[in-house]
């Protein structure tokens, strides 16, 4: 079993199940070997204190307690795994009756598990100790059936959450029953969970048997298990704590060997689901690419200066030297699809990586090298001069603080504002970006927003000060197009009437060609190129080229093919020589697969002896024009910088290009889940 | 439960405020008036599930025939079970719950007299829970974060599982044996002072602290991962600010609804640690009622416990309902 | 002859009415796309149509005959949005796409059954032993094209199919579409958010707002002479609408 060789690989996997072999050893052995000694009665020796004949001492009737402590493993242990037995399969049955019994049914069982999960185990458990009465059937019974709702309640989340998935919804369509459904789909997806919280159900179930016995209410004499024995041994406390510890240390440790279990395979499950703070993807570490001179002309005011930087994590880089500059009112897109690094590049500039992620290189804004620990200078300067906007407005804002609060704190802190003044001019934000009734939505909650409103308030929140770099992270990707415009509309008039400059990270190039001036494309954590909006049509790399013929716009010729990058991004954990793009570019050579090329301006580019086909490049970049309805301009000039040793080279024609050969290196788009790389021939 | 497809969150919760409010007021009570009925109704239940006639079985073997009569008339078992029903309601309702088989007194009077040993037991261990716990979930969340602190974690997870599988009751027998026996320092049991407290308080709070604690570390952990604490890290405020406040509250909201059950868990581990002390509340009143069969007593005390829960439930949810506004939404 | 009719569906969510009185054909051999924003009531519309969604007024009809309640057993099959929600992580890619095959049949069959669907969405027959795991969202999104083929449905209705792919991989989805139409005569609803994708795909459309069905007709016609004004809201929105870059 797979599972069990990672659970043995965990410290915490292995004294857990050293102690659970330990437990179910002296559970199957004691009774044989000592059964005879814990039955011995012998009257000279009535209740002996701990001595070397006997270890804990002897009970009133003179039987060893050590070996009564011992045997009692078997009684404790069976008990306990019967109430256990009990307390899955009802919860199981009742887990799962939502899904077998349709709407109407399925809620009326919710709703009673509901009302008793909210009573304790412990509670539930007298209760049906009245009923059955006392002793070790009825306190199985009692135990199991006051463990139940617990169950029940966990199965039901457990399998409520496996019947959202579109997998089920397709098994339904297909004609499934929903019995067929539950047994085929949704059971085996909630198994693991399920073995995690029975074994440590069986922890708490033989706990709770050890309180019952304890209390009188559980096994009667003259059976005995551990809970028993203490009963008994606590009257006598004064004489021989060891007649009631004992016991007692042999019920904490059967207990924490079926806790610990459990936890240590739950842990397991929680180590492939942690991890997230590596957000994007990242790729394999290799010497960062310097290019730090470029040929975009410079305005006067430069805000931003970004020189070589990099984004370290243990054993990988996924962003590997980036250099640009940013002058005042600019707009700068940054281009990519997930997991090529550009959020990572957003957070490093704005000095927000946390560790273990590093940051290398210079980030010189506006005149100050900024540092990861830079001090309270710093963090006034960043906090009242550069704005972030983030992807997903509902949880960027603090759920549980007021709107107007959360836009005031950023006045409060680093302008010294008053309470009531900071709130005055978080009203006043909330109006300069377009939020009809502001008084009354500073007063609200989030949530209470509608999406579009929510980042337009996160906009203001950047406004709160005076900021001159605005940093937004695919602020639109998560709203709808119509919102979407109004969004970016926004973010156009604050550039150009408060003359910030803007960091625009997108995965759409059409977007960014749009609203931006210059554009990074990046790849891999590469820049592959770098150009001005205007040159886009005269794209020089096969990615940026290709890119934009694979996504469809309203211009898209309908009878051709779209084109097709085959394969995917590469996987953080393939090493890469050469060029990152090669294994999908229709231009790579042995060169491409070996040697990396390095991004410089243009010109050098396309004076290279290997591009012969200057004609071949006219009459594509004129198709290109024609295409994207540029007719009437004058024919744009890149003048930006290209990573390519094919730069500009005429693509194959698209209908080339299908992706008949799914068989590349799986996706960063599928990190989630994707451990290895789907190899086929 | 339906699937909401791609509803617009943002119009349907434009008027929400005052309106959630009070659907979320008119839920919730409707929900505890259903609880309530389903307790009292169970309890009513209880003393006919028994197998068997519980008055003989109350009373003995050795009880005359005519006693068990009397007995029966005397808890109204001889009249059709709607009417002993309404009448079970009307002595929930008026305070009335019947009389003792063994002391003879009334259950109301008995239950009045111990209710506020075992409330001040309870209540004063969930605060200390609360005070040992937050703190130390809180901090070994920020030491640990990120794969760092590898030490710590791995300590504090052992420790926490450690202390809280040990039941409370061993915790008890344990203490009382280091301190009272072995030490002298404490009294061994009774309720007389101060000092009488302090070791069924700890006792009763030691498990529940390690579990909240890790419960507080889970969810400190996930929160400093969302990213409105982004946001406040994008905004330059001090890490205090930062995890005091905005990590904080929600952390502490998070671990609200599992501290709740942890909470009537409480109120029911006073059964154990009362016998163990000899604390004279209605833990030990409904271990020792049980084992002498003295259902009327078992029946008010059950009922008690109950309420008593579903009380610290309300208060629970209403607590989260003020911190964080959206749980008053209708999911 | 398949067609797909819509008749008058009604469909509520508590208080919400999600999609209200909508009538919408989808003729035999013909792809509509259905375009509409967040909350518009098309997921809720698409899944209505495979019986996932029950209805509160309205009947879908499938050749004039209405689908039972219970859903259409297979004859109208659905692709969904996101491939990593839409594949049993427990079921090997072939046993998954050999589920929704209309009879039980031979092994031998069975295979070869396979294997020609994974071949019709260009995937190597290989695959059908692997996991899900171990495939990509656009290898994924394949699987359930083919899983959603081998049933042999009269019509198929696509949820967002490419919304959750990156943009690289997006295009081929679409050629496959296409591809697949052509040589199979699918009839198909083509449901997305994206004016542009459905531009592509689909021969007419109807844009969807609130509930209700605002314009209907053939794609081209629409998007050149959009006459509800929502039509024309949603067109100006779409980037790359009014290029050039401004400077």
């Amino acid at each position: 079993m797979d599972g069990l060789k990672r659970v043995i690989r965990t410290p915490l996997g292995v004294a857990a199940l050293t102690m659970l072999v330990v437990v179910l050893g002296l559970a199957i052995l004691a009774p044989w070997l000592l059964g005879a000694k814990a039955a011995t009665i012998d009257t000279n020796n009535l209740l002996a204190l701990p001595s070397s004949a006997h270890w804990v001492g002897t009970d009133s009737l003179g039987r060893d307690l050590l070996a009564r402590t011992l045997v009692a493993t078997r009684l404790s242990v069976v008990l306990a795994l019967s109430a256990t037995l009990v307390s899955v399969t009802l919860g199981l049955i009742l887990g799962s009756a939502p899904a077998l019994l349709g709407h109407r049914l399925g809620r009326l069982v919710t709703a009673i598990v509901n009302i008793l999960v909210a009573f304790p185990g412990l509670l539930l458990c007298l209760f049906f100790a009245v009923i059955f009465g006392v002793g070790q059937v009825g306190a199985v019974f009692a135990i199991g059936l006051a463990g139940a709702p617990t169950f029940a309640r966990l199965c039901h989340t457990l399998v409520a959450g496996v019947e959202e998935r579109d997998y089920v919804a397709a098994a339904r369509i297909a004609g499934g029953s929903r019995a067929s459904v539950l047994v085929r789909h949704i059971l085996p997806n909630i198994a693991e969970p399920m073995v995690v919280q029975a074994t440590i159900g069986a922890g708490s179930c033989l706990l709770t048997f050890s309180g019952l016995s304890f209390l009188g209410l559980g096994v009667q004499q003259p059976a005995f298990d551990w809970g028993r024995l203490m009963n008994e041994g606590l009257n006598r406390i004064y004489l021989n704590p060891l007649a009631a510890l004992a016991p007692g240390l042999f019920v904490i440790m059967a207990g924490l060997a079926f806790n610990l279990t459990g936890e240590a395979i739950a842990r397991i499950f929680n180590v492939e689901t942690s991890g997230s703070w590596l957000a994007s993807g990242v790729v394999p570490s290799q010497p960062g690419v310097t290019a730090s001179a470029h040929g975009i002309a410079r305005s006067d005011k430069t805000v931003l200066s970004v020189n070589n930087l990099t984004v370290d994590f243990p054993g990988v880089t996924p962003v590997r030297g980036l250099s640009f500059d940013l002058h005042q009112g600019e707009a700068l897109g940054i281009v990519g699809e997930s997991g090529a690094g550009k959020t990572l590049t957003g957070l490093a500039i704005a000095q927000l990586i946390e560790p273990p992620g590093v940051v290398g290189g210079d980030v010189v804004f506006l005149g100050e090298t900024l540092r990861s620990d830079g001090g309270e200078e710093q963090r006034k300067l960043l906090g009242t001069s550069m704005a972030l906007v983030f992807q997903d407005p509902l949880s960027s804002f603090n759920p549980v603080r007021r709107v107007g609060e959360q836009l005031a704190e950023v006045s409060r802190v680093h302008q010294g504002m008053t309470r009531k003044v900071a709130w005055k001019r978080a009203v006043d934000r909330l109006r300069a970006v377009r939020i009809s009734d502001p008084e009354r939505r500073a007063e609200q909650h989030p949530h209470e927003f509608s999406g579009g409103m929510r980042q337009r308030a996160m906009i203001g929140m950047g406004l709160m000060a005076s900021p001159t770099l605005l940093i937004a992270d695919e602020p639109t990707t998560a709203l709808d197009v119509t919102v979407q415009k109004q969004v970016l509309d926004l973010l156009d008039s604050i550039r150009t009437s408060e003359q910030v400059a803007l960091i625009l990270i997108s995965h759409d190039l059409t977007l960014v060609g749009e609203r931006c001036e210059r554009i990074i494309v990046m790849y891999a954590g590469r820049v592959v190129e770098d150009l001005s909006a205007d040159a886009l049509p005269v794209a020089q790399h096969p990615y940026t080229r290709l890119l934009m013929e694979a996504v469809p716009t309203l211009a898209t010729d309908l009878d051709q093919p779209l084109a097709v990058i085959p394969g995917a991004q590469p996987e953080p954990s393939i090493e890469i020589t050469g060029c990152a793009f090669a294994p999908r570019c229709p231009l790579a050579d042995d060169i491409c697969r070996t040697s990396s090329p390095t991004l410089a301006p243009v010109a050098s580019a396309s004076g290279r002896t290997r591009n012969k086909r200057g004609l071949d490049i006219t009459v594509q970049t004129t198709r290109m024009l024609l295409r994207l309805n540029l007719g009437g301009k004058s024919t744009p000039v890149h003048t930006g910088r290209v990573a390519c040793w094919h730069a500009n080279e005429p693509l194959p024609e698209t209908s080339q290009l299908d992706d008949t050969s799914p068989s590349l290196p799986a996706s960063t788009e599928s990190t989630h889940d994707v451990d290895e790389t789907v190899v086929t021939p | 439960m339906t699937t909401l497809p791609e509803t617009s969150l943002g119009q349907e919760f434009l008027s929400a405020g005052a309106r959630g409010w009070l659907r979320f007021a008119l839920r919730r009570s409707g929900q505890l008036l259903v609880s309530l009925w389903v307790l009292v109704t169970a309890s009513f239940a209880m003393i006919h599930l028994i197998p068997g006639d519980p008055v003989r079985a109350a009373l003995g073997i050795t009880a005359s025939q005519e006693l068990v009569e009397t007995t029966r008339a005397q808890w109204g078992l001889n009249d059709p079970l709607p009417l002993q029903y309404w009448h079970f309601l009307q002595g929930v309702l008026t305070g009335h719950l019947g009389t003792s088989i063994t002391s003879r007194l009334p259950v109301a009077d008995v239950i009045s007299t111990r209710l506020a040993a075992t409330a001040e037991l309870a209540l004063a261990a969930f605060v200390l829970a609360v005070v040992i716990a937050v703190p130390i979930g809180v901090a070994v969340a920020v030491r640990t974060r990120r794969g760092r602190g590898r030490a710590l974690d791995l300590g504090f997870a052992g420790t926490s599982i450690v202390l809280g599988t040990i039941p409370d009751f061993l915790v008890g027998v344990t203490l009382v044996s280091v301190f009272s026996v072995g030490l002298h320092w404490l009294p061994v049991g009774g309720r007389t002072g101060m000092s009488s407290a302090i070791l069924p308080v700890v006792s009763l709070a030691l498990g529940p602290a390690a579990v909240l604690a890790r419960i507080v570390r889970v969810e400190m952990l996930s929160v400093l991962e969302t990213d409105y604490v982004r946001t406040a890290r994008a905004k330059r405020l001090s890490a205090a600010r930062i995890y005091l406040g905005h990590a904080l509250p929600n952390a502490v909201t998070a671990s609200l609804t599992l501290g709740g059950l942890m909470l009537s868990g409480m109120v029911a581990g006073t059964v154990l640690v009362e016998s163990v002390f000899a604390w004279p509340g209605l833990g030990s009143t409904i271990v020792s009622s049980i084992l002498v069969k003295d259902y009327p007593m078992v029946q008010g005390v059950v009922l008690v416990y109950g309420c008593g829960v579903l009380l610290i439930n309300t208060i629970c949810d209403v607590a989260l309902a003020i911190l964080d506004p959206r749980s008053t939404v209708v999911r | 002859m398949s067609r797909l009719t819509f008749e008058n569906v009604t469909v509520r969510f508590g208080a919400l009415t999600a999609v209200n009185d909508v009538s919408l054909d989808v003729p035999d051999g013909m792809v509509v796309g259905l375009v509409g924003e967040s909350g518009s009531g098309k997921t809720t519309l698409a899944r209505a149509g495979v019986g996932l969604t029950p209805m509160q007024v309205g009947r879908v009809l499938l050749d004039g005959v209405p689908i039972p309640k219970r859903g259409s057993a297979g004859r109208v099959q659905m692709v969904f949005q996101d491939p990593y929600s839409s594949l049993d992580p427990r079921m090997r890619v072939g046993d998954a796409i050999a589920e929704a095959l209309p009879t039980p049949i031979a092994r031998a069959d069975r295979d070869d059954h396979i294997a020609h669907l994974l071949d019709l969405v260009n995937l190597n027959p290989a695959i059908g032993l692997d996991y899900p795991a171990r495939l990509s969202g656009g290898q994924r999104q394949r699987v359930a094209i083919a899983r959603a083929l081998a049933a042999q449905p009269a019509v198929l209705i696509a949820d967002e199919i490419t919304s959750a792919l990156d943009v690289s991989i997006q295009g081929s989805i679409l050629n496959l579409i296409r591809r697949l139409q052509t040589e199979l005569g699918l009839t198909m609803l083509f449901v997305s958010h994206n004016l542009a994708v459905v531009r592509y795909v689909a021969q007419r459309m109807a844009v969807m707002r609130d509930g209700i069905i605002v314009e209907e007709g053939p794609t081209a016609e629409i998007l050149e002479h959009p006459h509800d004004p929502y039509t024309k809201e949603l067109l100006a929105a779409i980037p790359g609408s009014h290029l050039p870059p401004k400077t």
